[in-house]
C-alpha cells in the first residue's frame, strides 16, 4: 500500500508543549499522565496546574494501563474517510486504577460490540492506528482480578 | 413577585421564525433579519424600539448584532453580547432577560440564527492536526456530536435500566406533537417499529435521535413587564432564570455523565422562585438530541435521578400527559434553532395559540438548553 492520502489519514495530534509527553511515551509503549509534585493527584487532560491544589509542578508519571469501562458507544457511521474503513468501531471512556475519576478516550479493541460493558476491567494495548500513528487502545484484561478501582492513595 | 436578584419584571413581548429550510440559499444574515422582523410584528412593536441585541453563536457563523441591528432600523443598540460560550439559544437570550432587568435595555431581541446547509454534521470535519484536549479524542474517531451523546446515554443505561424503549417512547411522542404543528418538517406518526429500525449513528444514539439540520433564525423580544402590557400579545412573565457549569467540564470524561451543569442550573432557578417542578404545566426541553431530555427531566425535578426512563415511557411528556413536553416537536421535528424554539413554544403555549397541541390552561412553563457541561433554563408563566 502506497502513502496514505491526507484524507485518509485519522487526524493526527498536535505534540505542543504541553502534550507532547503524552504522545511520545505512547511512541515508547507507555502510558504517561501527569502528575502534580506536591499533593499527587493526576490530571488529566494535560493542565498547566493541578486544580486539586495550587501547584504547577506537574510532571509526567507512568500509570498501569488499568481501568474499567466507563461508558462506551459504538460508532457505526464514518463522518470522514480515515475512519470509513474503520467503522464499527467501539469509542471507550476508560476509568483509569490510579484515581477515581481518572478518564481517558479511547477505542476498545480485540473485543465483541456485544461482550463490553460499562464495568469491565480493561488495559492499554498500544496499536498503529495508521501509518506511523500510535494509539493507546484498550482491550479486556488478560487478569480482571487487576481490574478493581484501587482506593486513593 | 417581584424578582428575586431585584431589578425590574421582565417580560417576552415577541417571537417569531425566519422561514426555516433545510437548504435555502439564504445568509445568516437574511435569516436573522427576518427573524427579528418576525418578532417584533408579533409583539407589534418597531424596529426604532430596538435598544438591546444579544445571540449566541458559534466561531464559524459569526453575526454583527450592531451590523444587524442598523440593517434593521434600531437607531442605535444601547447594549449588545455575541457569547460563543454559554447553553446555545440561552446562552444570549439569559443575558438579554438580565439587561432588561437592570436596565440597561428597554427592548432586547436576542437570536440564534444557524446555516446547516450541508444537512449534517459533516460540515465541519476535523483538521489534518488537532490540537488541544481535541488531540485526546478525534483520533479515536471521537469527533461529532453523536459519538459523545452516545456515550451519556449508555452511561444512563448502565447505572439506572434506561432501555431504547424509553428513548424510543420520547420520539413517538414528540412525533404525535409535530403532526398537530403545520410548521414541522415530520409529521407522519412515529411507531416504536419505525424507531427501532433506524440505523444507528452511534449507538446507542440513532438517527431518529438527533435534531434536524436546517437554515433557520428565532428571535424572542423582552421588555419590561410594564411595557408588554401595552404590547399586541398577552405578556408572559419571565419568573427565573439560570445558567449552570460543572467543576469536570470536559464533555467527554467528566465526573459524572449522569449529573453536570444542568444540575446546578436546575438547582439555581428553582432557588430563585417559590413555584415548584409541580407547578410546571408544559416544558420545552433541548432535544439536540432526544435523550438531553432525559437528563432535564431528572435535573428539573419532574422525576428522581435515573427515574426518567419510566416517566416517559408512563405517557406523562405526551400530549394530554402530566407534563407534555416540547409540544411543537421538538428541534429533531421542527430544525435545529439550537434551543430557541423550546421557549418559543412555551410562550406559545402560556398565551393560549398551540392550537390542536395546546396544553389548556398552561399557566407556568419551563424551557431548558443545552446538556454536558453548561445548561441554561428559564421558568416562564401567564396570568
Amino acid at each position: 500500500m502506497g502513502a496514505m492520502s491526507t484524507e485518509a489519514r485519522i487526524p493526527r495530534p498536535e505534540r505542543t508543549p504541553l502534550t507532547k509527553f503524552f504522545w511520545d511515551g505512547v511512541d515508547e509503549g507507555r502510558l504517561l499522565v501527569l502528575r502534580c509534585a506536591d499533593c499527587g493527584f493526576y490530571v488529566h487532560w494535560p493542565r498547566p496546574e493541578c486544580g486539586q491544589c495550587p501547584s504547577e509542578d506537574l510532571a509526567p508519571a507512568e500509570v498501569s494501563g488499568r481501568g474499567v469501562v466507563y461508558s462506551y458507544g459504538v460508532a457505526m457511521q464514518a463522518f470522514i474517510p480515515a475512519f470509513a474503513g474503520k467503522i464499527p468501531y467501539i469509542l471507550g471512556v476508560v476509568e483509569l486504577v490510579e484515581q477515581p475519576g481518572l478518564k481517558l478516550v479511547t477505542n476498545i479493541v480485540d473485543c465483541d460490540e456485544e461482550a463490553v460493558e460499562v464495568g469491565m476491567p480493561v488495559e492499554v494495548v498500544f496499536h498503529e492506528a495508521d501509518e506511523g500513528l500510535v494509539l493507546p487502545y484498550f482491550r479486556p484484561a488478560a487478569d480482571v482480578t487487576k481490574g478493581a478501582v484501587d482506593a486513593p492513595a | 413577585m417581584p424578582p428575586r436578584d431585584g431589578g425590574r419584571r421582565v417580560a417576552v413581548a415577541g417571537v417569531g421564525y425566519s422561514p426555516v429550510a433545510r437548504r435555502s440559499g439564504r445568509t445568516l444574515e437574511w435569516l436573522t433579519l427576518a427573524a427579528c422582523r418576525a418578532a417584533l410584528d408579533d409583539a407589534g412593536l418597531a424596529p426604532e424600539d430596538v435598544d438591546g441585541m444579544s445571540s449566541y453563536v458559534t466561531t464559524n457563523q459569526l453575526l454583527s448584532l450592531v451590523k444587524t441591528a442598523a440593517v434593521l432600523g434600531s437607531p442605535g443598540l444601547r447594549w449588545h453580547l455575541a457569547t460563543v460560550e454559554g447553553p446555545t439559544f440561552l446562552g444570549g437570550a439569559i443575558p438579554a432577560i438580565a439587561a432588561v432587568a437592570s436596565g440597561s435595555a428597554e427592548v432586547c431581541i436576542a437570536v440564534r440564527s444557524v446555516l446547516e446547509a450541508g444537512g449534517s454534521y459533516t460540515k465541519r470535519p476535523p483538521p489534518p492536526v488537532v490540537s488541544g484536549d481535541d488531540q485526546f479524542t478525534t483520533p479515536f474517531g471521537a469527533h461529532a456530536s453523536p459519538h459523545w451523546i452516545s456515550l451519556y446515554m449508555r452511561r444512563h443505561m448502565a447505572d439506572f435500566g434506561t432501555t431504547e424503549e424509553h428513548f424510543a417512547a420520547q420520539a413517538i411522542a414528540q412525533r404525535e406533537f409535530a403532526t398537530l404543528n403545520e410548521d414541522a418538517f415530520f409529521r407522519d406518526p412515529l411507531t416504536l417499529e419505525d424507531y427501532l429500525s433506524a440505523r444507528y449513528i452511534s449507538k446507542p444514539c440513532r438517527l431518529l435521535d438527533c435534531d434536524y439540520p436546517v437554515d433557520a433564525s428565532a428571535a424572542v423580544i423582552f421588555t419590561t413587564e410594564e411595557r408588554a402590557r401595552s404590547l399586541r400579545q398577552k405578556p408572559v412573565l419571565v419568573e427565573s432564570w439560570a445558567m449552570g457549569s460543572t467543576p469536570t467540564p470536559d464533555s467527554y470524561i467528566m465526573a459524572d455523565m449522569n449529573e453536570a451543569g444542568l444540575w446546578n442550573a436546575s438547582r439555581a432557578l428553582w432557588e430563585r422562585t417559590d413555584l415548584r417542578p409541580s407547578d410546571v404545566d408544559v416544558a420545552g426541553l433541548y432535544d439536540g438530541f432526544i435523550f438531553s431530555v432525559f437528563q432535564w427531566l431528572e435535573g428539573l425535578g419532574f422525576c428522581g435521578k435515573g427515574e426518567s426512563g419510566p416517566f416517559v415511557a408512563e405517557g406523562n411528556t405526551r400530549l394530554g400527559g402530566s407534563l407534555p413536553v416540547n409540544c411543537d416537536g421538538g428541534a429533531v421535528n421542527v430544525g435545529r434553532t439550537h434551543g430557541a424554539n423550546h421557549v418559543i413554544e412555551v410562550v406559545r403555549q402560556l398565551r393560549g395559540q398551540s392550537g390542536a397541541r395546546q396544553r389548556a390552561g398552561a399557566k407556568v412553563g419551563v424551557s431548558s438548553n443545552s446538556m454536558g457541561p453548561t445548561g441554561g433554563c428559564l421558568l416562564l408563566t401567564a396570568e
